[in-house]
Protein backbone atom coordinates (compact mmCIF):
# COMPACT_ATOMS: atom_id res chain seq x y z
CA UNK A 1 0.00 0.00 0.00
CA UNK A 2 2.81 2.37 0.86
CA UNK A 3 4.53 1.81 -2.48
CA UNK A 4 1.24 2.33 -4.35
CA UNK A 5 0.59 5.63 -2.60
CA UNK A 6 4.26 6.64 -3.12
CA UNK A 7 3.72 6.02 -6.83
CA UNK A 8 0.58 8.22 -6.91
CA UNK A 9 2.32 11.01 -5.06
CA UNK A 10 5.49 10.91 -7.11
CA UNK A 11 3.53 10.67 -10.35
CA UNK A 12 1.42 13.71 -9.61
CA UNK A 13 4.45 15.81 -8.65
CA UNK A 14 7.05 14.66 -11.15
CA UNK A 15 5.42 12.94 -14.14
CA UNK A 16 1.85 14.28 -14.23
CA UNK A 17 0.89 12.61 -17.52
CA UNK A 18 2.09 9.19 -16.41
CA UNK A 19 -0.49 6.46 -15.82
CA UNK A 20 0.62 5.65 -12.30
CA UNK A 21 -0.87 2.20 -11.91
CA UNK A 22 -2.97 -0.31 -13.76
CA UNK A 23 -5.45 -1.81 -11.31
CA UNK A 24 -5.81 -5.35 -12.51
CA UNK A 25 -8.71 -7.75 -12.68
CA UNK A 26 -7.11 -9.79 -15.45
CA UNK A 27 -5.22 -12.12 -13.15
CA UNK A 28 -8.25 -12.50 -10.89
CA UNK A 29 -10.32 -13.72 -13.84
CA UNK A 30 -7.54 -15.96 -15.15
CA UNK A 31 -7.34 -17.52 -11.68
CA UNK A 32 -10.92 -18.62 -12.23
CA UNK A 33 -13.21 -15.91 -10.89
CA UNK A 34 -16.59 -15.07 -12.39
CA UNK A 35 -17.17 -11.79 -14.24
CA UNK A 36 -18.87 -10.33 -11.19
CA UNK A 37 -16.00 -11.33 -8.90
CA UNK A 38 -13.53 -9.79 -11.34
CA UNK A 39 -15.51 -6.57 -11.27
CA UNK A 40 -16.09 -6.47 -7.52
CA UNK A 41 -12.57 -7.42 -6.44
CA UNK A 42 -10.81 -5.12 -8.91
CA UNK A 43 -12.93 -2.08 -8.15
CA UNK A 44 -12.70 -2.87 -4.45
CA UNK A 45 -8.90 -2.82 -4.74
CA UNK A 46 -9.06 0.46 -6.67
CA UNK A 47 -11.25 2.16 -4.09
CA UNK A 48 -8.95 0.92 -1.33
CA UNK A 49 -5.88 2.46 -3.03
CA UNK A 50 -7.72 5.76 -3.32
CA UNK A 51 -8.73 5.71 0.35
CA UNK A 52 -5.14 5.09 1.43
CA UNK A 53 -3.90 7.94 -0.73
CA UNK A 54 -6.49 10.29 0.77
CA UNK A 55 -5.41 9.16 4.24
CA UNK A 56 -1.83 10.13 3.33
CA UNK A 57 -3.11 13.65 2.58
CA UNK A 58 -3.21 13.49 -1.23
CA UNK A 59 -6.08 15.27 -2.97
CA UNK A 60 -8.25 12.88 -4.95
CA UNK A 61 -8.47 15.16 -8.00
CA UNK A 62 -4.66 15.28 -8.15
CA UNK A 63 -4.10 11.56 -8.63
CA UNK A 64 -7.43 9.89 -9.60
CA UNK A 65 -7.33 11.09 -13.24
CA UNK A 66 -4.13 9.08 -13.83
CA UNK A 67 -5.39 5.75 -12.50
CA UNK A 68 -6.18 3.07 -15.05
CA UNK A 69 -7.60 -0.45 -15.02
CA UNK A 70 -6.91 -3.76 -16.68
CA UNK A 71 -9.74 -6.20 -17.42
CA UNK A 72 -10.17 -9.62 -18.97
CA UNK A 73 -12.37 -10.34 -22.01
CA UNK A 74 -13.88 -13.79 -21.56
CA UNK A 75 -16.36 -15.86 -23.55
CA UNK A 76 -19.80 -14.64 -22.49
CA UNK A 77 -20.18 -11.81 -24.99
CA UNK A 78 -22.97 -9.72 -23.48
CA UNK A 79 -21.89 -10.36 -19.91
CA UNK A 80 -18.46 -8.95 -20.72
CA UNK A 81 -19.90 -5.82 -22.35
CA UNK A 82 -22.16 -5.28 -19.34
CA UNK A 83 -19.16 -5.77 -17.06
CA UNK A 84 -17.19 -2.90 -18.62
CA UNK A 85 -20.24 -0.64 -18.54
CA UNK A 86 -20.92 -1.52 -14.90
CA UNK A 87 -17.26 -0.87 -14.06
CA UNK A 88 -17.42 2.67 -15.42
CA UNK A 89 -20.67 3.42 -13.64
CA UNK A 90 -19.47 2.13 -10.26
CA UNK A 91 -16.10 3.84 -10.50
CA UNK A 92 -17.61 7.25 -11.28
CA UNK A 93 -20.01 6.91 -8.35
CA UNK A 94 -17.29 5.78 -5.92
CA UNK A 95 -14.98 8.63 -6.90
CA UNK A 96 -17.83 11.13 -6.44
CA UNK A 97 -18.58 9.66 -3.02
CA UNK A 98 -14.92 10.05 -2.07
CA UNK A 99 -15.07 13.74 -2.92
CA UNK A 100 -13.86 13.96 -6.53
CA UNK A 101 -14.90 17.19 -8.26
CA UNK A 102 -13.07 16.95 -11.60
CA UNK A 103 -14.71 15.02 -14.42
CA UNK A 104 -11.40 13.39 -15.22
CA UNK A 105 -11.31 11.80 -11.77
CA UNK A 106 -14.55 10.00 -12.58
CA UNK A 107 -13.41 8.56 -15.91
CA UNK A 108 -12.46 4.93 -15.84
CA UNK A 109 -9.83 4.23 -18.46
CA UNK A 110 -9.02 0.60 -19.02
CA UNK A 111 -6.94 -1.85 -20.97
CA UNK A 112 -8.36 -5.23 -21.92
CA UNK A 113 -6.70 -8.53 -22.74
CA UNK A 114 -8.59 -11.51 -24.12
CA UNK A 115 -8.86 -14.51 -21.80
CA UNK A 116 -5.83 -16.78 -22.03
CA UNK A 117 -7.58 -19.40 -19.96
CA UNK A 118 -10.39 -19.70 -22.52
CA UNK A 119 -8.07 -20.92 -25.27
CA UNK A 120 -7.83 -24.57 -26.25
CA UNK A 121 -4.79 -26.66 -27.10
CA UNK A 122 -7.09 -28.77 -29.27
CA UNK A 123 -7.77 -27.43 -32.79
CA UNK A 124 -5.79 -24.29 -31.96
CA UNK A 125 -6.82 -22.40 -35.11
CA UNK A 126 -10.35 -21.99 -33.73
CA UNK A 127 -8.91 -19.80 -30.98
CA UNK A 128 -8.76 -17.03 -33.61
CA UNK A 129 -12.58 -17.01 -33.60
CA UNK A 130 -12.68 -16.98 -29.79
CA UNK A 131 -10.24 -14.09 -29.58
CA UNK A 132 -12.22 -12.11 -32.18
CA UNK A 133 -15.44 -12.40 -30.18
CA UNK A 134 -13.69 -11.52 -26.92
CA UNK A 135 -11.88 -8.55 -28.44
CA UNK A 136 -15.12 -7.27 -29.95
CA UNK A 137 -16.83 -7.39 -26.56
CA UNK A 138 -14.03 -5.26 -25.10
CA UNK A 139 -14.34 -2.69 -27.90
CA UNK A 140 -18.14 -2.54 -27.62
CA UNK A 141 -17.67 -2.15 -23.86
CA UNK A 142 -15.45 0.88 -24.46
CA UNK A 143 -11.89 -0.29 -23.78
CA UNK A 144 -9.09 2.23 -24.33
CA UNK A 145 -6.50 -0.34 -25.37
CA UNK A 146 -6.51 -3.99 -26.26
CA UNK A 147 -4.33 -7.09 -26.23
CA UNK A 148 -5.52 -9.96 -28.43
CA UNK A 149 -4.05 -13.35 -27.52
CA UNK A 150 -2.40 -15.64 -30.03
CA UNK A 151 -4.07 -18.86 -31.11
CA UNK A 152 -1.21 -21.04 -29.86
CA UNK A 153 -1.08 -19.84 -26.25
CA UNK A 154 -2.44 -23.09 -24.82
CA UNK A 155 0.53 -24.84 -26.46
CA UNK A 156 3.56 -22.60 -26.07
CA UNK A 157 4.73 -19.01 -26.08
CA UNK A 158 3.39 -17.39 -29.25
CA UNK A 159 5.05 -17.87 -32.60
CA UNK A 160 5.66 -14.79 -34.77
CA UNK A 161 2.87 -15.82 -37.11
CA UNK A 162 0.30 -16.45 -34.39
CA UNK A 163 1.12 -13.11 -32.76
CA UNK A 164 0.70 -11.33 -36.11
CA UNK A 165 -2.71 -12.89 -36.71
CA UNK A 166 -3.76 -11.74 -33.24
CA UNK A 167 -2.62 -8.21 -34.08
CA UNK A 168 -4.43 -8.28 -37.44
CA UNK A 169 -7.59 -9.41 -35.62
CA UNK A 170 -7.76 -6.17 -33.69
CA UNK A 171 -6.80 -4.15 -36.73
CA UNK A 172 -9.80 -5.64 -38.56
CA UNK A 173 -12.04 -4.65 -35.65
CA UNK A 174 -10.51 -1.17 -35.54
CA UNK A 175 -10.31 -0.36 -39.23
CA UNK A 176 -12.77 -2.54 -41.13
CA UNK A 177 -15.73 -3.31 -38.92
CA UNK A 178 -16.83 0.24 -38.19
CA UNK A 179 -17.67 -0.59 -34.56
CA UNK A 180 -15.28 2.02 -33.20
CA UNK A 181 -17.16 4.98 -34.63
CA UNK A 182 -19.90 4.89 -32.00
CA UNK A 183 -19.50 5.42 -28.27
CA UNK A 184 -21.34 2.83 -26.16
CA UNK A 185 -23.24 1.44 -29.17
CA UNK A 186 -25.24 -1.04 -27.06
CA UNK A 187 -26.43 1.56 -24.54
CA UNK A 188 -30.23 1.40 -24.46
CA UNK A 189 -30.45 -2.27 -25.38
CA UNK A 190 -32.94 -3.73 -22.90
CA UNK A 191 -30.80 -6.76 -22.25
CA UNK A 192 -27.47 -4.97 -21.88
CA UNK A 193 -29.00 -2.33 -19.62
CA UNK A 194 -30.65 -4.99 -17.45
CA UNK A 195 -27.42 -6.99 -17.22
CA UNK A 196 -25.39 -3.86 -16.42
CA UNK A 197 -27.78 -3.00 -13.57
CA UNK A 198 -27.58 -6.54 -12.28
CA UNK A 199 -23.77 -6.55 -12.30
CA UNK A 200 -23.67 -3.23 -10.47
CA UNK A 201 -26.03 -4.63 -7.86
CA UNK A 202 -24.02 -7.86 -7.43
CA UNK A 203 -20.78 -5.87 -7.13
CA UNK A 204 -22.19 -3.80 -4.28
CA UNK A 205 -23.22 -7.02 -2.53
CA UNK A 206 -19.57 -8.10 -2.63
CA UNK A 207 -18.48 -4.66 -1.39
CA UNK A 208 -20.81 -5.16 1.60
CA UNK A 209 -19.44 -8.64 2.33
CA UNK A 210 -15.87 -7.34 2.22
CA UNK A 211 -16.82 -4.43 4.49
CA UNK A 212 -18.24 -6.90 7.02
CA UNK A 213 -14.90 -8.74 7.03
CA UNK A 214 -13.21 -5.48 7.99
CA UNK A 215 -12.23 -4.21 4.53
CA UNK A 216 -10.08 -5.30 1.60
CA UNK A 217 -6.86 -6.15 3.45
CA UNK A 218 -8.47 -8.18 6.25
CA UNK A 219 -10.52 -9.99 3.56
CA UNK A 220 -7.30 -10.93 1.73
CA UNK A 221 -5.66 -12.00 4.98
CA UNK A 222 -8.67 -14.14 5.86
CA UNK A 223 -8.48 -15.80 2.44
CA UNK A 224 -11.92 -14.55 1.41
CA UNK A 225 -10.96 -13.61 -2.15
CA UNK A 226 -8.85 -16.71 -2.62
CA UNK A 227 -11.68 -18.96 -1.42
CA UNK A 228 -14.28 -17.28 -3.62
CA UNK A 229 -12.04 -17.53 -6.68
CA UNK A 230 -10.99 -21.14 -6.02
CA UNK A 231 -14.64 -22.11 -5.63
CA UNK A 232 -15.62 -20.51 -8.95
CA UNK A 233 -12.62 -21.99 -10.75
CA UNK A 234 -13.41 -25.50 -9.56
CA UNK A 235 -17.10 -25.15 -10.41
CA UNK A 236 -16.21 -23.98 -13.93
CA UNK A 237 -13.89 -26.94 -14.49
CA UNK A 238 -16.46 -29.44 -13.18
CA UNK A 239 -19.03 -27.99 -15.56
CA UNK A 240 -16.67 -28.62 -18.44
CA UNK A 241 -15.82 -32.12 -17.18
CA UNK A 242 -19.53 -32.91 -16.79
CA UNK A 243 -20.40 -31.35 -20.16
CA UNK A 244 -22.71 -28.84 -18.55
CA UNK A 245 -20.55 -26.18 -20.17
CA UNK A 246 -19.22 -26.65 -23.67
CA UNK A 247 -15.73 -25.99 -24.91
CA UNK A 248 -15.58 -26.52 -28.65
CA UNK A 249 -12.80 -28.95 -29.51
CA UNK A 250 -12.48 -30.13 -25.88
CA UNK A 251 -15.81 -31.65 -24.86
CA UNK A 252 -17.77 -31.07 -28.07
CA UNK A 253 -16.88 -31.37 -31.77
CA UNK A 254 -13.62 -33.05 -30.82
CA UNK A 255 -11.21 -34.37 -33.44
CA UNK A 256 -8.19 -36.54 -33.26
CA UNK A 257 -5.76 -34.83 -35.57
CA UNK A 258 -2.19 -33.64 -35.25
CA UNK A 259 -1.55 -29.95 -34.58
CA UNK A 260 -0.47 -28.26 -37.78
CA UNK A 261 0.52 -24.78 -36.71
CA UNK A 262 4.16 -23.78 -36.09
CA UNK A 263 5.21 -23.88 -32.44
CA UNK A 264 7.85 -21.52 -31.07
CA UNK A 265 10.93 -23.30 -29.79
CA UNK A 266 12.70 -21.73 -26.87
CA UNK A 267 16.35 -20.99 -27.47
CA UNK A 268 18.13 -22.61 -24.54
CA UNK A 269 21.09 -20.31 -25.16
CA UNK A 270 18.88 -17.36 -24.24
CA UNK A 271 19.27 -18.06 -20.54
CA UNK A 272 23.07 -18.13 -20.81
CA UNK A 273 23.13 -14.92 -22.85
CA UNK A 274 21.07 -13.13 -20.24
CA UNK A 275 23.23 -14.43 -17.36
CA UNK A 276 26.35 -13.22 -19.16
CA UNK A 277 24.85 -9.78 -19.78
CA UNK A 278 24.03 -9.55 -16.09
CA UNK A 279 27.54 -10.61 -15.07
CA UNK A 280 29.05 -7.97 -17.36
CA UNK A 281 26.71 -5.32 -15.98
CA UNK A 282 27.68 -6.16 -12.41
CA UNK A 283 31.35 -5.94 -13.30
CA UNK A 284 31.19 -2.67 -15.26
CA UNK A 285 28.95 -0.55 -13.03
CA UNK A 286 30.12 1.58 -10.12
CA UNK A 287 29.47 -0.91 -7.33
CA UNK A 288 30.20 1.41 -4.43
CA UNK A 289 27.55 3.76 -5.80
CA UNK A 290 25.09 0.85 -6.14
CA UNK A 291 25.69 -0.20 -2.55
CA UNK A 292 25.33 3.36 -1.29
CA UNK A 293 22.00 3.73 -3.11
CA UNK A 294 20.74 0.38 -1.82
CA UNK A 295 21.73 1.40 1.72
CA UNK A 296 19.82 4.66 1.31
CA UNK A 297 16.81 2.67 0.16
CA UNK A 298 17.05 0.44 3.23
CA UNK A 299 17.14 3.45 5.54
CA UNK A 300 14.28 5.19 3.73
CA UNK A 301 12.14 2.04 3.69
CA UNK A 302 12.48 1.90 7.47
CA UNK A 303 11.21 5.48 7.68
CA UNK A 304 8.28 7.31 6.09
CA UNK A 305 9.58 9.21 3.10
CA UNK A 306 8.48 8.59 -0.49
CA UNK A 307 10.61 5.76 -1.87
CA UNK A 308 10.25 6.53 -5.58
CA UNK A 309 13.18 8.99 -5.93
CA UNK A 310 15.44 6.61 -4.02
CA UNK A 311 14.36 3.61 -6.09
CA UNK A 312 15.14 5.69 -9.19
CA UNK A 313 18.63 6.42 -7.82
CA UNK A 314 19.14 2.67 -7.52
CA UNK A 315 17.91 2.12 -11.07
CA UNK A 316 20.11 4.90 -12.48
CA UNK A 317 23.17 3.33 -10.91
CA UNK A 318 22.20 -0.03 -12.49
CA UNK A 319 21.13 -1.86 -9.37
CA UNK A 320 19.14 -4.84 -10.64
CA UNK A 321 15.47 -5.37 -10.01
CA UNK A 322 16.36 -8.34 -7.81
CA UNK A 323 18.81 -6.34 -5.71
CA UNK A 324 16.37 -3.47 -5.25
CA UNK A 325 13.46 -5.76 -4.33
CA UNK A 326 15.69 -7.78 -1.99
CA UNK A 327 16.22 -4.64 0.08
CA UNK A 328 12.48 -3.99 0.20
CA UNK A 329 11.80 -7.64 1.07
CA UNK A 330 14.38 -7.44 3.83
CA UNK A 331 12.59 -4.44 5.38
CA UNK A 332 8.94 -5.22 4.64
CA UNK A 333 8.97 -9.03 4.60
CA UNK A 334 7.23 -11.06 1.96
CA UNK A 335 3.58 -11.98 1.59
CA UNK A 336 2.76 -15.66 1.34
CA UNK A 337 -0.68 -16.45 0.09
CA UNK A 338 -2.71 -18.96 2.08
CA UNK A 339 -3.05 -22.03 -0.18
CA UNK A 340 -6.78 -22.46 -0.59
CA UNK A 341 -8.19 -25.05 -2.99
CA UNK B 1 -8.74 -50.38 4.56
CA UNK B 2 -6.22 -49.28 1.96
CA UNK B 3 -3.91 -46.48 2.92
CA UNK B 4 -4.80 -43.22 1.14
CA UNK B 5 -2.67 -42.16 -1.80
CA UNK B 6 -0.62 -39.10 -0.85
CA UNK B 7 0.02 -36.46 -3.51
CA UNK B 8 2.20 -33.35 -3.53
CA UNK B 9 1.03 -30.73 -6.02
CA UNK B 10 3.92 -28.37 -6.72
CA UNK B 11 4.62 -25.18 -8.67
CA UNK B 12 8.31 -24.98 -9.57
CA UNK B 13 10.03 -21.81 -10.74
CA UNK B 14 8.82 -18.31 -11.50
CA UNK B 15 5.26 -18.94 -12.59
CA UNK B 16 2.18 -17.52 -10.95
CA UNK B 17 -0.43 -19.53 -12.86
CA UNK B 18 -1.86 -21.87 -10.26
CA UNK B 19 -5.49 -22.19 -11.27
CA UNK B 20 -4.90 -25.62 -12.81
CA UNK B 21 -2.74 -26.84 -9.93
CA UNK B 22 -5.39 -25.88 -7.39
CA UNK B 23 -8.20 -27.44 -9.42
CA UNK B 24 -6.25 -30.68 -9.75
CA UNK B 25 -5.40 -30.59 -6.03
CA UNK B 26 -9.06 -30.30 -5.16
CA UNK B 27 -10.16 -32.96 -7.67
CA UNK B 28 -7.63 -35.41 -6.20
CA UNK B 29 -8.79 -34.59 -2.68
CA UNK B 30 -12.42 -35.09 -3.73
CA UNK B 31 -11.34 -38.47 -5.15
CA UNK B 32 -10.18 -39.49 -1.67
CA UNK B 33 -6.45 -38.76 -1.88
CA UNK B 34 -4.41 -36.80 0.68
CA UNK B 35 -3.17 -33.69 -1.09
CA UNK B 36 -0.50 -31.16 -0.13
CA UNK B 37 -0.05 -28.05 -2.28
CA UNK B 38 3.32 -26.28 -2.06
CA UNK B 39 2.24 -22.82 -3.18
CA UNK B 40 4.17 -20.82 -5.78
CA UNK B 41 7.86 -20.32 -6.61
CA UNK B 42 9.36 -23.59 -5.42
CA UNK B 43 12.84 -24.87 -6.20
CA UNK B 44 13.45 -28.52 -7.03
CA UNK B 45 15.13 -28.87 -3.62
CA UNK B 46 12.09 -27.48 -1.81
CA UNK B 47 9.75 -29.79 -3.71
CA UNK B 48 11.77 -32.93 -3.05
CA UNK B 49 12.25 -31.97 0.58
CA UNK B 50 8.49 -31.51 1.01
CA UNK B 51 7.89 -34.82 -0.77
CA UNK B 52 10.15 -36.53 1.77
CA UNK B 53 8.62 -34.75 4.77
CA UNK B 54 5.09 -35.49 3.64
CA UNK B 55 5.93 -39.03 2.58
CA UNK B 56 4.02 -38.76 -0.68
CA UNK B 57 3.47 -41.37 -3.39
CA UNK B 58 3.00 -38.87 -6.20
CA UNK B 59 4.43 -35.48 -7.16
CA UNK B 60 2.32 -33.45 -9.58
CA UNK B 61 4.27 -30.59 -11.17
CA UNK B 62 2.51 -27.69 -12.86
CA UNK B 63 4.25 -25.20 -15.10
CA UNK B 64 2.99 -22.70 -17.65
CA UNK B 65 6.11 -20.58 -18.09
CA UNK B 66 7.91 -22.66 -20.73
CA UNK B 67 10.73 -23.76 -18.40
CA UNK B 68 9.36 -27.29 -17.89
CA UNK B 69 12.28 -29.06 -19.59
CA UNK B 70 14.76 -27.65 -17.08
CA UNK B 71 12.64 -27.60 -13.95
CA UNK B 72 10.82 -30.94 -14.32
CA UNK B 73 14.14 -32.62 -15.04
CA UNK B 74 15.71 -31.01 -11.96
CA UNK B 75 13.02 -32.62 -9.81
CA UNK B 76 13.30 -36.11 -11.31
CA UNK B 77 17.11 -35.97 -11.12
CA UNK B 78 17.04 -34.98 -7.48
CA UNK B 79 14.51 -37.69 -6.66
CA UNK B 80 16.81 -40.26 -8.21
CA UNK B 81 19.80 -38.90 -6.27
CA UNK B 82 17.86 -39.18 -3.04
CA UNK B 83 16.81 -42.70 -3.92
CA UNK B 84 13.07 -42.00 -3.94
CA UNK B 85 12.29 -44.64 -6.56
CA UNK B 86 8.78 -45.28 -5.29
CA UNK B 87 7.55 -41.71 -5.92
CA UNK B 88 5.99 -41.17 -9.33
CA UNK B 89 6.13 -37.77 -11.03
CA UNK B 90 3.42 -36.40 -13.28
CA UNK B 91 3.23 -32.98 -14.88
CA UNK B 92 0.88 -30.53 -16.51
CA UNK B 93 0.69 -27.06 -18.00
CA UNK B 94 1.60 -25.46 -21.30
CA UNK B 95 3.78 -28.19 -22.72
CA UNK B 96 4.27 -28.68 -26.47
CA UNK B 97 3.65 -32.17 -27.84
CA UNK B 98 7.28 -32.65 -28.84
CA UNK B 99 8.46 -32.10 -25.26
CA UNK B 100 6.14 -34.76 -23.85
CA UNK B 101 8.31 -37.71 -24.90
CA UNK B 102 11.48 -35.99 -23.70
CA UNK B 103 9.85 -35.45 -20.33
CA UNK B 104 8.79 -39.10 -20.19
CA UNK B 105 12.39 -40.14 -20.89
CA UNK B 106 13.43 -37.87 -18.02
CA UNK B 107 11.15 -39.73 -15.64
CA UNK B 108 7.89 -37.79 -15.78
CA UNK B 109 5.51 -40.68 -16.25
CA UNK B 110 2.39 -38.77 -17.23
CA UNK B 111 1.91 -35.37 -18.87
CA UNK B 112 -1.52 -33.71 -18.86
CA UNK B 113 -2.12 -30.68 -21.03
CA UNK B 114 -5.00 -28.19 -21.29
CA UNK B 115 -8.39 -29.81 -21.78
CA UNK B 116 -7.59 -32.81 -19.56
CA UNK B 117 -10.56 -34.25 -17.70
CA UNK B 118 -9.84 -34.31 -13.95
CA UNK B 119 -11.02 -37.92 -13.72
CA UNK B 120 -8.31 -38.97 -16.19
CA UNK B 121 -5.64 -37.73 -13.79
CA UNK B 122 -7.28 -39.54 -10.86
CA UNK B 123 -7.44 -42.75 -12.85
CA UNK B 124 -3.85 -42.44 -14.04
CA UNK B 125 -2.56 -42.01 -10.51
CA UNK B 126 -4.55 -44.97 -9.18
CA UNK B 127 -3.22 -47.17 -11.95
CA UNK B 128 0.42 -46.11 -11.75
CA UNK B 129 1.08 -45.38 -8.10
CA UNK B 130 3.71 -47.61 -6.47
CA UNK B 131 2.61 -48.71 -3.03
Amino acid sequence: MRLIVDTFEYGFKEVPRWNTISISGYHIREAGSTAIQELAFTLGDGVEYVKWAIKRGLKIDDFAPRLSFFFNAHNDFFEEIAKYRAARRIWAQEMKDLGAKKDRSLYMRFHTQTAGCSLTAQQPEINIARVTMQALSAVLGGTQSLHTNSMDEALALPSEKAARIALRTQQIIAEESGVTSTVDPLGGSYYIEWLTDKMVEETYKYFDRVEKLGGVIPAIEKGFYQREIAESAYKYQREIDDKERFMVGVNKYTMDEPIEIPILKMDEEGEKRQINRLKKLRKDRNNSKVNRNLDNLRKAANGNENLMPIILDCVHSYATLGETCDVLREVFGEYTEPAIY
Amino acid sequence: MDQKIRVLVAKPGLDGHDRGAKIVARALRDAGMEVVYTGLHQTAEMIVETAIQEDVNVIGLSLLSGAHMTLFRDVTKLLKQKGLDDVIVIGGGIIPEEDVNKLKEAGVCGVFGPGTHCDDIVEFIRKNVKK
